[in-house]
């Protein structure tokens, strides 16, 4: 299963009516169903599996006492990720973990395929744990998310631009991270000890 | 999603932007720890079960507490003992209360047991007098408990386990209606006479 499908799935109709009911068993079931959705985003966002796991356990909390505010004019599992990107993004708030980074914003691209193209997935995963924390929960919610700049805006309390900026700045410096390093080769010239 | 790509607005980046899409969503999903259900469940207990004491301590304990301030100046000025009348109110109470003798082992007896003494406890409670600050912290004590038991039948199979537990919510409800007639057994230690008007 890849990152992008982890939200697209239905949860039966009756499921969800039983956990407004409060029925426990329900929610086990939506949680076994959820649980490596809810992980992998929490994950994303956070950067950090301790965080992570703190916004797992308190968005399925809320998602278990708030169920009966869930009114149906959505997919539930849409509602669901909703509780986890808040909650991811309080963490991120409540805990500081963000880093400002000042970065050159001017975008420098050649004819070159980009560099996430040939990369690997564990390369991609550490260049991206390597980016500061909202440009990474931009780009994430950006790309695999499907939100827009006005959705993440909101999610964040800031303006469109700073959607714009922060993932413009995170595919830049994702793009640098990526970037095959030029070895550098010690020079040999002139090394040789002479007889 | 009009307001994708708009920050860059060229063919190419269109292309690099798609290609990263495809990248990360390409990444696989992370595993979860395995030991997150059974925290989360628990917590969910955790939670429920203080809920539910809250819910059945927070009014007994704040009517008490009226009763209490409004018998305060009574008690204060000359501390009365209780008339026949009052006595004779848990009496009447008394003698509706199920039997105690025969030990009863059937779950569905026990439930119906379980709801006369309930009905006795709080027709106690409504009824008799106010309890003490000592009592009441007791009372509040066995209300937990109560509150327990039944989080606990809540979650049982097994018959025996059943019957147990409604046994033990029977007995938690005898000694709550017991504290509840305290104060009566402390007016006939002083007047022997009416001793038949306590309840058995």
């Amino acid at each position: 299963m890849d990152a992008q499908s982890n939200f697209q799935q239905h949860v039966e109709p009756e499921t969800v009516a039983r956990l407004k009911r409060g029925d426990l068993a329900a929610f086990e079931t939506v949680y076994r169903q959820f649980e490596r959705a809810a992980w992998t985003l929490a994950l994303r966002l956070t950067g950090r599996a301790d965080v992570a796991h703190e916004v797992l356990q308190d968005s399925m909390l809320k998602a278990f006492e708030r169920a009966g505010q869930y009114r149906g004019d959505a997919p539930f599992a849409a509602w669901l990720r909703k509780l986890v990107v808040n909650e991811a993004l309080m963490q991120l708030r409540h805990d500081r973990l963000h880093v400002i980074e000042v970065l050159d914003d001017s975008v420098e691209q050649g004819e070159a395929p980009p560099p996430w193209t040939f990369a690997d997935a564990a390369t991609l995963d550490r260049a991206l744990n390597r980016l500061p924390d909202d440009a990474r929960a931009v780009l994430w919610l950006y790309h695999v998310e499907g939100f827009t700049h006005l959705e993440i805006a909101r999610e964040f309390g800031r303006s469109v631009s700073f959607s714009k900026s922060q993932l413009a700045r995170a595919t830049k410096r994702l793009r640098e991270l990526l970037q095959p390093k030029v070895e550098d080769t010690p020079c040999t010239i002139g090394s040789t000890t002479t007889a | 999603m009009h307001d994708r790509l708009d920050h860059h607005g060229m063919n190419g980046d269109m292309n690099n932007e798609a290609s990263l899409t495809a990248a990360l969503r390409a990444l696989p999903a992370c595993e979860p720890p395995h030991d997150t259900w059974p925290a989360l469940a628990a917590q969910l207990r955790r939670r429920r079960t203080l809920r539910k004491t809250v819910w059945f301590t927070l009014p007994a304990a704040f009517a008490a507490g009226i009763a209490l301030a409004f018998a305060w100046p009574h008690l204060h000025l000359r501390a009365p003992l209780p008339t026949p009348v009052r006595i004779a109110q848990p009496t009447a109470a008394a003698a509706t209360r199920p039997s105690a003798a025969k030990p009863v082992t059937d779950v569905a007896a026990l439930q119906t047991s379980s709801e006369q003494w309930q009905a006795w406890v709080q027709n106690l409670d409504r009824t008799g007098a106010p309890l003490d600050g000592r009592a009441l912290a007791t009372a509040v004590t066995l209300q937990d408990r109560i509150a327990l038991v039944d989080l606990q039948l809540s979650a049982a199979r097994n018959p025996a386990t059943v019957a147990s537990l409604w046994q033990q919510r029977i007995t938690l409800l005898q000694q709550l209606g017991l504290l509840h007639l305290q104060p009566y057994l402390v007016a006939e230690q002083a007047q022997p006479v009416r001793a038949h008007a306590l309840p058995m």
